[in-house]
């Protein structure tokens, strides 16, 4: 065990993109931080059932039965983002393959990494103050101390058998996606009260508390996947298997209707063959245009966060293209990066081609953006313009800008390897948004707490406007920065991992 | 004409790149040897301004690789994988190529005819991605797009190195015919000694980054060679 936890040590310390990785394990602690303190306070709130935010805002009347109607959807819902977010245990398994250590061994070591994933913790932060606030309620009535516990632990040992579940899921996209909708359709129907599926899963959470010993079930459950996923491990856990993938005869594409865009479009080619024939890239593209609904949580509790977090909502909406994908720029071409230094193009045209990617990009999620959200009134489509305007105007630079400093290699080819990162999203690019996203976010709130809410978003819009005709003098600054890097950047997309 | 002046490079203090002067006349077919850490890699990236010299300049037809990116106009290179793209096919790659040199779709489909032989009818038309061709095929492809839209200088990191003997022979035509135009400078490397002696007209041997030999190539030279590599 000593030996593996010393060699992904080894990795992290000796890796191109060292200060880049301390950076984001800070970022990362904040992040961890951030989420316990979200549970903590969403446990009290739910467990009391008032909002402390707006304490005039409505009520839940029975916390209780509230949880475990809304159960089914929570569950579902982590597991989408488990599937995106959370990392499959990684370990360089080819080369530890031939040492002495024992598979089951390292398959042990690489499943128990994930036992203490944020993603299982923020049910214990969540669940535990939900519970007392529960018991300590006289108006909510009165628990049964240990059928409450059993009925917490229930729910731990399903948060758990879903923490193993997505480690068999990965790489299956479609089947998640399929699952996203469902989940979704289902919600639509609830709303619309045409079939509330939930009133059934209520039931089915609500006997875990009422029959304590239904525990057994999802023990079993959580026993019978564990075992499961360790002799799936196990299976694949040899040098041909998985190595030798099956491949797939591969089809000429020539995208001519592109031609007309000129020397962007000969890049522009490349990069949607590489969207859609490497996996990674195209489960960042699909997470990017996933965003576009992010604007919906913010709406959907506007009691709870106000004006300001809608407008950040639908900001991100038309932001989550540029965000994801182009977030990467230019590691998307890290194995190729001496070919692109080389051939006839000079860097300036390199870089712009990968803007335009961006502008383009995020022309296509405003658009579908506006197609969403028009809907529920001419407010909407302000904000989704200006938002738009401020994503090509500001942030298409940024973004490209700090992609400069990104050491991060990523290998299009992992899909040959049994464990590869397929994961579409590093917590790095995540994490570099932030500040992207502040000053907007100032801007709209000073301007609409003084005038108001359409001013805020126009003066968002402005800005943007202004970054898109100063152009070819934000592209010097750019290439001044690339130029600086290029060498740097060569020897460390070299690296692999 | 290719100009190295008082090039060096050097990790912390480690100098793997030493040389004075060296030049490369126009036209000139230029072989590099040496061992394994001799520097040839690093003198082939330095003249693409892919890693920063210590000291020193590379200056390609007039145009000094560090301070303006014209070089890139006239000049091509196949050091590694790494100068493929993985997830294209190889037509789709060459066209990629050829779009960025300005040669017409027809030109290049003319252009690739003459590869025939070489490819053995396992590059095009076939329903593979350049990522699962192998290695040997990867070269290929590499080789031969380093060629698209006549570059006045091409630069080939070992390129007999994991290709199978009939397609060594053929390589080595398609170099000697390309050498034979007087405007192409070709610059090639390579730890085979028969191979490189049979290419070049001229021969420099590297040893820890400093120039040892500089051989205008004869009958003589191959023996030369072996003889110094044998004495070590």
């Amino acid at each position: 065990m000593f030996q593996l936890i010393s060699l992904q040590w080894k990795s992290f310390f000796r890796s191109a993109s060292l200060a880049g990785n301390i950076v984001s394990k800070i970022m990362m602690f904040f992040w961890i931080f951030w989420s316990i303190l979200m549970s903590l306070s969403l446990g009290v709130i739910h467990g009391t059932g008032t909002s402390i935010l707006n304490p005039e805002g409505e009520k839940i009347s029975d916390p209780f039965s509230w949880l475990n109607k809304e159960m089914i959807y929570i569950i579902g819902y982590m597991m989408i983002a488990r599937y995106l977010f959370q990392k499959i245990p990684i370990l360089n398994i080819r080369s530890l393959l031939l040492t002495p250590l024992k598979k089951s061994k390292i398959i042990r070591y690489a499943m128990h990494q994930t036992i203490f994933s944020i993603f299982n913790l923020i049910a214990f932060f969540y669940l535990i103050p939900f519970s007392i606030m529960l018991n300590l309620d006289p108006d909510t009535g009165y628990f049964n101390s240990s059928n409450l516990l059993m009925w917490n632990l229930s729910i731990i040992l399903i948060v758990y058998f879903t923490n193993f579940l997505n480690i068999l899921l990965n790489k299956k996209d479609k089947l998640v996606i399929i699952f996203g909708v469902v989940l979704t359709l289902i919600k639509i129907l609830e709303y619309n009260n045409l079939l509330d599926i939930s009133l059934y899963t209520e039931s089915v959470f609500y006997s875990l508390y009422d029959t304590p010993t239904l525990v057994i079930t999802p023990l079993a459950l959580l026993i019978y996947i564990y075992y499961y996923v360790f002799n799936f491990y196990r299976k694949n856990l040899s040098i041909d298997t998985g190595l030798n993938m099956k491949v797939k005869d591969a089809k000429m594409t020539n995208y001519q209707w592109l031609d007309r865009f000129g020397t962007a479009a000969i890049f522009l080619k490349n990069d949607l063959r590489l969207i859609t024939r490497a996996k990674r890239a195209r489960s960042t593209t699909i997470m990017g245009i996933l965003f576009v609904f992010y604007g919906f949580i913010f709406m959907a509790f506007d009691d709870l966060y106000g004006e300001t977090m809608e407008f950040f909502g639908l900001f991100f909406s038309t932001a989550g293209f540029m965000f994801t994908f182009c977030g990467m720029v230019p590691s998307w071409d890290s194995k190729h990066y001496p070919l692109m230094m080389c051939q006839n193009i000079t860097y300036l045209d390199y870089i712009k081609s990968k803007w335009y990617l961006g502008f383009v990009g995020t022309i296509f999620t405003t658009i579908l953006s506006l197609f969403i959200y028009s809907y529920f009134g001419f407010y909407y489509v302000v904000v989704i313009v200006c938002a738009g305007l401020y994503n090509l105007g500001v942030n298409s630079y940024t973004t490209l800008w700090s992609g400069a400093f990104n050491r991060t290699a990523i290998d299009l080819d992992s899909n040959k390897n049994a464990f590869g990162d397929k994961k579409s999203f590093n917590s790095k690019t995540l994490l570099l948004v932030i500040p992207q996203l502040i000053l907007p976010w100032v801007v709209f709130y000073f301007v609409s707490d003084s005038y108001d809410k359409f001013i805020g978003a126009y003066a968002v819009g402005i800005i943007g406007i202004f970054g898109i005709f100063l152009r070819n003098m934000i592209f010097k600054i750019i290439l001044k920065t690339y130029k600086s890097q290029k060498y740097s950047t060569i020897s460390a997309y070299k690296q692999t991992n | 004409m290719i100009t190295f002046k008082n090039l060096k490079k050097s990790y912390s203090k480690n100098i793997v790149l030493d040389i004075d002067l060296l030049e490369i006349p126009k036209g000139q077919a230029f072989g590099l040897v040496g061992n394994n850490g001799a520097g040839k890699t690093t003198l082939f990236s330095c003249l693409l301004d892919l890693i920063k010299p210590t000291k020193g300049e590379v200056v390609n037809n007039e145009i000094e690789v560090r301070k303006s990116e014209d070089w890139k106009k006239f000049s091509s290179a196949y050091l590694d994988e790494s100068f493929l793209i993985g997830y294209l096919m190889p037509e789709e790659y060459f066209y990629f190529i050829a779009e960025l040199r300005g040669v017409r779709k027809t030109e290049l489909d003319n252009f690739l005819n003459q590869f025939e032989d070489l490819f053995n009818g396992e590059i095009l038309g076939g329903k593979k991605y350049i990522r699962d061709l192998s290695k040997g095929n990867q070269k290929k492809v590499g080789i031969v797009a380093a060629l698209i839209g006549s570059p006045s200088v091409v630069i080939l990191d070992e390129p007999f190195a994991n290709l199978d003997p009939t397609t060594q022979i053929r390589l080595k035509k398609i170099i000697k015919k390309l050498s034979a135009e007087k405007e192409v400078t070709v610059l090639i490397s390579s730890h085979d000694l028969q191979d490189v002696t049979e290419v070049s007209e001229r021969i420099v041997l590297l040893e820890k980054g400093k120039i040892v030999k500089d051989i205008k190539t004869s009958k003589k030279t191959l023996k030369e060679l072996e003889s110094y590599f044998n004495k070590e």
